[in-house]
């Protein structure tokens, strides 16, 4: 393990219930700066309910969280927001804020109160250098209802990258999107990832994006870890079987050799 | 939408609000000479008719339609629900049932110059923010929905309780109860005045300094929280502030409907929904809607005055409805 310095998350036996069910069973799992991490799992295996405690959102029953080494609950939200950037899945489509209103806003943590009504330059300075990089400059002064569901999600994660922080969590962020707009968020995302050394943790529902853009795949289901390695150790038969209780079949990319599932075959019914 | 907000609400809406200060005192049955403006203390009929009756009527009129525009922009920010205004959520219900109470019991005391009904509105403003407070800290997260049903379903038992009230009390009761309902701003004084300006003030300063957290609120809670902002905090800090300005409005004005959702609705589709330029906009558009609103009240009639709830919701009543379709037509 290396230094206490270099890891950006650290959760242990995290445990949560909501009256009889468990949403979350003694999840451990530790992220090194600037490591790319994806969660996979079933539909409520607990994946968005373990981002909501480690943003802060929900307090957690058993366990602990520590941000850059520092205990989530010693943190306000404001510090909490200065350390990670998140990106929700799809947002309502009838946000009436402009592009750039809505990046502005993501700065609140940063943000100054001074006086009634003040006019926030810097963070729009920054909302700015934001969309350049996300390369969604044209649309600023568009309305967020106006968008695509792939260019809202790139504003989305302008406004996570405006926020400056060290970590960024995102939840399904390619979900409801068409291939090639999926394949330009998850493009985009990996730039952002390797460019500026972010931690990067991210729930999907893509095993191949996982497979091939991450450097570790962490397996969920029932509110438990069930696989946590690097994505040719993860995706195997055998967990595959454990998460998701399927049988898909595995064989490596033509051109990278990372690991690709494939839906299995079935002769529809005459 | 326009595209410079600032712009418009500097040039258009702030001059807009000016003028109406000083022209709507002049118009009424009876013209006062110019040279009234001279002698704001003189007890001829011109001086009387002008500084105490006119001019504070209309003072009342701006800054209750300024409070009840902020009102309604806010509860429909922090409760992401298009058709919230503070009466919704019992508010007004509730003053309302004070004042039927008090009318019924016959109380008529006065304390510090405020008479009893006021009091009497104020108690109950107060007891069913207490009640809709008490729902919210009740249920552990706070939920927009929970709180907007908690507060329809005590302004519905309110509405049931004054019904059984009017129903048991005499003729003349009744008449005091409903004309209190109808909402009506012939009891402007400058007392009148000097009793909502400190609710009003204070809820401007506190919106205003919380601009960031209404933009942020009015989109998505766990989006706001993980920007940095204590959600339910929040929420419970300014429903309190805006439901006591409200009671204030109410106290002395009746519950006037409508202006908390005609004026930010319209004020949202000109200036866009940035509460940085909306707060300004609402408060001067609001202001400035009930002043043209209570001109009319008091002069439509020869007879008698109609009071400025009936004029309020006769035009509120369309505009909802055309609201409704425009939101229905662009949802496909």
């Amino acid at each position: 393990m290396n230094d206490s310095r270099d890891i950006a998350i650290e959760i242990n036996e995290l445990s949560l219930s909501i009256g009889q069910r468990r949403l979350l069973d003694g999840v451990t799992l530790h992220a090194e700066a600037g490591e790319r991490i994806a969660i996979v799992g079933p539909n409520g295996a607990g994946k968005t309910t373990l981002l909501r405690l480690l943003l802060g959102l929900i307090p957690s029953e058993r366990g602990r969280i520590k941000l850059g080494g520092s205990a989530l609950t010693s943190l306000s939200r404001r510090e909490v927001a200065r350390l990670i950037g998140y990106v929700p899945q799809q947002l309502a489509d009838d946000i009436p804020f402009t592009v750039i209103e809505f990046i502005v806003m993501s700065r609140y943590a940063h943000a100054q109160s001074g006086g009634i009504i003040p006019r926030d330059r810097e963070g729009e300075k920054i909302a700015r250098q934001s969309t350049e990089r996300v390369g969604i400059r044209h649309l600023e002064n568009q309305t967020m209802a106006t968008l695509s569901g792939g260019e809202r999600q790139k504003v989305n994660i302008a406004a996570a990258l405006a926020q400056q922080t060290p970590i960024l969590v995102l939840d399904e962020p390619s979900a409801h999107l068409d291939p090639k707009q999926r394949e330009s968020i998850q493009r985009l995302l990996s730039e952002i990832g390797r460019k500026s050394n972010t931690t990067v943790l991210t729930v999907t529902h893509d095993l191949n994006w996982a497979a091939m853009d991450f450097d570790r795949i962490i397996g969920m289901a029932h509110g438990r870890v069930l696989a946590d390695d690097t994505p040719s150790r993860v995706v195997t038969p055998e967990n595959l079987l454990a998460i998701f209780d399927a049988n898909w079949t595995i064989q490596a990319h033509p051109q990278s050799g990372c690991p690709m599932v494939l839906p299995t075959h079935h002769t529809p019914a005459r | 939408m326009v595209s410079s907000p600032r712009k418009f609400i500097l040039f258009i809406l702030l001059p807009l609000a000016v003028m109406t200060l000083m022209v709507m005192p002049w118009i009424g049955q009876h013209l006062p000479g110019w040279d009234v403006l001279f002698r704001p203390g003189a007890e001829d009929l011109d001086a009387i008719i002008f500084w105490k009756i006119r001019v504070p009527r209309v003072l009342l009129a701006m800054f209750a339609g300024m409070g009840l525009s902020l009102g309604g922009v806010v509860f429909q920010a922090i409760f992401r629900n298009p058709l919230a205004t503070p009466f919704t959520l019992g508010v007004a219900g509730g003053a309302s049932l004070g004042v039927t109470l008090a009318i019924f019991l016959g109380l008529n005391l006065t304390i510090l110059g405020v008479s009893g009904v006021s009091l009497a509105a104020l108690v109950g403003a107060m007891g069913s923010i207490t009640i809709v407070y008490g729902i919210a800290r009740a249920t552990s997260n706070v939920s927009p929905n929970t709180m907007l049903l908690g507060g329809v379903a005590i302004s519905f038992f309110f509405s049931s309780l004054i019904l059984l009230l009017q129903y048991l009390g005499d003729m003349s009761d009744s008449f005091r109860i409903i004309h209190w309902l109808m909402g009506d701003l012939s009891r402007a004084s400058a007392e009148a005045i000097f009793q909502i300006l400190p609710f009003i003030v204070s809820g401007i300063l506190i919106t205003g300094f919380l601009y960031r957290e209404l933009n942020l609120l009015s989109i998505h809670d766990d989006l706001a929280g993980s920007c940095g902002l204590h959600v339910e905090k929040m929420r419970i800090i300014l429903f309190l502030a805006v439901s006591l300005m409200i009671a204030g409005i109410v106290t002395v004005c009746g519950p006037i409907g409508f202006v908390g959702i005609m004026a930010p609705h319209i004020c949202r589709l000109i200036v866009g929904a940035n509460h940085r330029n909306l707060i300004p906009a609402a408060i001067l558009f609001g202001g400035v809607f009930l002043t043209l609103c209570d001109t009319l009240a008091r002069t439509i009639a020869t007879s008698a005055e109609v009071p400025v709830g009936i004029i309020t919701a006769i035009l509120g009543g369309p505009f909802f409805l055309w609201l409704l379709f425009k939101k229905a037509r662009s949802h496909g």
